[in-house]
């Protein structure tokens, strides 16, 4: 017995020694081209980046790629900052991520990029208002965008003639008309907490202003004043669903409407591929949700999905560049857009997918706003909270607990808002 | 309890209880079997749905999920991790639930390292997380070596509160005859003690084995960034925010459950053929 | 040879509480600094001081995952304890196939948490509810995980069915250590036998009950999985456990430095309970 042990701690020992002996080899191979390292958090897209990677090394002789997809890539990147140890470009969301890292001064000013000049400016524009306090400089290159509304079963509208509403009462009348059918219009997921925010984000951004968080921290405006249409709406829509949507998931809600259960599901663009994973047969559509009273007040809800920084640590911009050149080449964004049903950020003639074809009036018109939760933090919990109130149904409270908890969850930011505003005037 | 009844017979009681409890495990194992060779598109949410057979039995999906996960790789790196973190947790903390379990009755300071390593047990992951990133990073640890040498400190606690409870009932005198024949206390410790724990080493490895085994965070958070995948890790490929595909991530998961159900297998064989029995008496 | 035993035990000690130190107390207490920043993860910082634990104690969400993790821990931890001993006598009788049984109870531990949270919200979103129908049971034809005062009901059942394994294995290797008179005589033999278990066999096994004591709260009052795989700190919020709350909002949102000190009042919370908890058993074990 003795001698088992003691096997064991050699064994052990071994393997350690190798493992360094191992360490030191795999070090770097360092052939004189310049290494460039992209991290992106979709990892959905991962094929398409790996296609990216592989084209470029192949046509590319002096820089080398590399391209990661990992899931979970903010834990990822935020242990990887903390170690100092950045990508050169990070691939990411326009959300508040974004803003805590422009904050952070993790970004390199990217204004200087040629690429930059052909970007829509309306998701320049987005990414200026995701920055706490306006900085000089630009820090991302808004890649493609998403965008949410309503998805619907194309083939069942025709089939009832069914129209598509263009302010909030024809959507109500739709609905009392697709019920009357005997069909459920809407399908919800509300046991996945983040679904309770697509319709949310929808409505709000056609009911308040854009920029209301902000407002909020300049001490400007309050929720409760703000945001009352849109909860009290909300609830107005609740009934058109299934009897108990906080028994069902994200999932169950995709499988439900691509099986034929609803008419109608309110989510995101990003959602079709799973709904056709299930029916591939499925003719889906989607139209803007009109939460206003006229057709002029409503935007359609279009959000940078994903943007590429350069990190400040980044030692060859001019390498990132060409990586971004080569992202940016209108062939390869056109893959991009038909793998995963995005919009492009970019201007030029991209062929869309048939699922935006009822939200391409608001595309090619450029009337699209940010999703509202890009400006809350993660840890305020709001779509918790509107899960919350869709089951308790007491708008008072909600919109109450709003403000709260805002103040409480935002204060640093608020604080570092209101020491600007000070500096200005 | 009659002779004639411990000889030959079942125990009937237990055998009903045991068959009737089985119904909890063998419905969800069907059901992830089923779900495993079927497509995304026979996924429905009617229950004959979800319960029926799949259209075909085809091995597709467990091919594309080895695929994905670069399975064999994966799986290299998941085994060598696991075992030898075993190894090295089987000696270090048997050894380290010796020296306290003997001790910590008797001695101030024993009982006070011993319930310093225990509460380890209760220090949430989440607080350790970027501290060790960092710290692993500037020890030039953030790779496998360095995972390994956590899930050590890691699982401590939990096995020297197994070990330390376990020498309780292992009897002094069998230590002190050894002295009296002139056996230092290491050599002791090799010959006498570390076999008769063999039960207990058993259960260790097992719990040991499975919590490696199925780690996400660790791995993740100190591997970060250097290419190398655990299996679980890889299983990650399956789920995104916005689609899973359950079909090839149960095959995938049906995979990974094979090399850990082996090991417990043979590990549970050794909890049953323990030597305590006839030693204690 | 006194002096010998002791000089081994220190040289065996020492290292290993180095290593322990290094790669747990160390990175423990730069935790523990940073619940006096606002550190988000990333990026710079500055010093609050004892903001965070003020905030705590006025913060009705970590109040409500405190009730919540306790209720949780609690019933979870004696439904446990009952069920895995139970099977541990059973399987540990004379019984065929019992190799087969031993793999087949370990089974639910090894399952990963995506098939478990599958599998379980599936039962408990149109299994259940289908069966209850059947059986005329009113309360629970809609999903229990849909509703805020039964939803931690499930993640209790679905707990118990993944920890009853280790547990059992526990037990089982206590009753390796019992002589076997003294534990055929505590076999699952009707009243008597009952009898004789607790008189005869459980005493002996009572180190093996403070073990699974002590993992059962740490398994509970630390539940992550579970909640992540189940319900994800809802409906309406009244699932969220407190590691769920430090992880959630102190990884994933930018509340690092507010949950560090969050995780350092909750270890302090469970350390007094297992110590406690030790205490008290160990008394027992002395007792015997």
């Amino acid at each position: 017995m003795k001698g088992k042990g003691i096997k064991y701690l050699a064994l052990a020992l071994g393997c350690v020694g190798t493992a360094s002996a191992a360490a030191g080899c795999g070090a770097s191979e360092n052939d004189g081209k310049t290494e460039i390292e992209i991290v992106q958090y979709k990892p959905e897209a991962a094929n398409y980046f790996e296609m990216v990677e592989q084209e470029f090394n192949e046509t590319h002789d002096d820089i080398h790629l590399t391209i990661s997809s990992p899931n979970d890539a903010m834990t990822i990147l935020k242990t990887r900052f903390i170690r100092e140890d950045y990508p050169d470009i990070i691939g990411i969301g326009g959300d508040i991520n974004y803003s805590y890292f422009v904050d952070a001064e993790i970004l390199a000013d990217v204004s200087d990029y040629e690429g930059m000049q052909d970007i829509k400016q309306a998701y320049l524009d987005i990414d200026e208002a995701l920055e706490f306090v306006p900085t000089q400089g630009t820090y991302a290159v808004p890649y493609v965008a998403n965008a949410a509304g309503i998805l619907y079963n194309r083939d069942m509208f025709e089939e009832y003639g069914w129209e598509i509403p263009e302010n909030w009462e024809e959507l109500l009348a739709l609905c009392e008309e697709i019920k009357s059918e005997g069909i459920l219009p809407f399908y919800f997921g509300f046991k996945d907490t983040w679904t309770c925010l697509a319709p949310w984000n929808a409505m709000a951004i056609d009911l308040a202003p854009a920029d209301t968080a902000k407002l909020v921290n300049r001490g400007e405006t309050t929720f409760a004043a703000e945001y009352r249409e849109a909860a009290e709406k909300y609830l107005e829509l609740l009934p058109y669903g299934p009897e108990d949507p906080f028994a069902y998931g994200y999932n169950d809600a995709c499988t439900a409407f691509a099986r034929g259960e609803s008419a109608m599901y309110t989510i995101g663009s990003y959602a079709a591929p799973q709904i056709l994973s299930v029916n591939p047969e499925m003719n889906l559509d989607s139209f803007v949700l009109p939460a206003c009273e006229v057709k002029e007040g409503n935007t359609l809800n279009s959000g940078i999905d994903l943007q590429f920084c350069v990190t400040a640590a980044c030692e060859n911009k001019e390498a990132a560049y060409e990586v971004l050149d080569f992202l940016l080449a209108d062939e390869n964004l056109q893959k991009y857009i038909d793998a995963q049903t995005a919009i492009p950020c970019k201007e030029g003639d991209f062929k869309l997918s048939s699922i935006l074809d009822g939200m391409s009036d608001y595309i090619e018109a450029g009337n699209m706003t940010d999703y509202q939760d890009h400006y809350y933090p993660s840890e305020m919990a709001v779509d918790a909270m509107l899960q919350t109130f869709l089951i308790q149904k007491d708008t008072d409270a909600f919109l109450k607990k709003f403000d709260t908890d805002w103040q409480r969850y935002n204060r640093d930011i608020i604080r570092m808002v209101q020491a600007y505003e000070e500096e200005q005037e | 309890m009659t002779k004639a009844k411990k000889a030959g017979g079942t125990n009937r009681l237990a055998m009903v209880l045991l068959i009737l409890g089985l119904s909890t495990i063998v419905f969800p194992l069907y059901m992830t079997v089923v779900i495993a060779f079927k497509q995304p598109s026979e996924m429905t949410n009617s229950i004959s749905g979800i319960l029926s057979l799949p259209g075909s039995w085809s091995l597709d999906n467990f091919r594309e999920a080895m695929r994905v996960t670069d399975f064999w790789h994966s799986l290299g790196n998941s085994l060598l991790i696991t075992l030898l973190t075993v190894a090295l947790s089987l000696v270090l903390h048997s050894l380290m639930g010796y020296a306290l379990g003997r001790n910590k009755r008797e001695s101030k300071f024993y009982s006070f390292v011993y319930l310093f390593i225990v509460s380890g047990m209760f220090v949430p992951f989440a607080i350790l997380m970027m501290p060790l990133a960092k710290q692993t990073a500037e020890m030039g640890l953030a790779n496998w070596m360095g995972v390994i040498l956590l899930y050590v400190v890691f699982y401590m606690p939990m096995n020297v509160l197994l070990y330390s409870g376990y020498l309780v009932n292992i009897p002094l005198a069998l230590e002190e005859a050894a002295r009296v024949d002139g056996a230092s206390t290491w050599r002791t410790y090799w010959k006498i003690i570390f076999p008769i724990m063999r039960p207990m080493h058993a259960t260790v490895a097992v719990l040991t084995a499975l919590s490696v085994w199925n780690d996400v965070m660790t791995p993740l958070v100190i591997l970060a960034g250097s290419g190398k995948n655990t299996l679980p890790l890889a299983q990650l490929n399956f789920q995104s925010q916005f689609g899973t595909n359950y079909n090839l991530a149960f095959a995938s998961y049906l995979l990974s459950l094979i090399p850990i159900l082996i090991f417990y297998v043979i590990c549970q064989k050794q909890i049953l053929n323990g030597v305590v029995n006839g030693a204690v008496k | 040879m006194k002096n010998e035993r002791k000089r081994t035990f220190l040289l065996i000690t020492l290292p290993i509480l180095a290593l322990f130190i290094c790669f747990n107390t160390v990175p423990l207490i730069r935790g523990v600094i940073y619940s006096f920043t606002n550190f988000k993860g990333f990026g710079s910082y500055d010093w609050v001081g004892f903001r965070n634990y003020i905030d705590l104690f006025s913060d009705a969400r970590v109040g409500k995952s405190y009730l919540f993790t306790f209720k949780l821990a609690i019933v979870t931890t004696i439904v446990v304890n009952i069920i895995s001993l139970v099977l541990a006598l059973a399987l540990n009788s004379k019984i065929r196939a019992k190799s087969f049984f031993r793999g087949a109870y370990f089974l639910p531990n090894i399952l990963g948490a995506l098939v478990v949270g599958y599998i379980f919200n599936y039962f408990f979103t149109y299994i259940l509810p289908a069966l209850a129908a059947m059986a005329g049971v009113d309360s629970l034809s809609t999903s229990i995980l849909s509703d805020p005062d039964t939803a931690w009901l499930g993640i209790m059942a679905v707990c118990a069915w993944q920890a009853v394994a280790m547990n059992t294995i526990i037990y089982i290797s206590g009753l390796q250590t019992v002589p076997e008179d003294v534990y055929e005589a505590g076999d699952l033999d009707g009243a008597t036998g009952f009898k004789k278990f607790r008189h005869l066999t459980f005493p002996l096994i009572v180190p093996f009950f403070s073990i699974n004591m002590v993992l059962c709260v740490k398994n509970f009052l630390m539940v992550f999985d579970q909640i992540m795989a189940l319900t994800k700190g809802g409906p309406a919020q009244s699932t969220e456990s407190i590691s769920y709350l430090i992880y959630n909002n102190g990884m994933s949102g930018g509340q690092f430095g507010f949950q560090s000190a969050n995780a350092v009042i909750f270890f302090i919370v469970i350390v007094m309970v297992s110590v406690a908890q030790m205490k008290f058993t160990g008394k027992k074990e002395e007792q015997l």
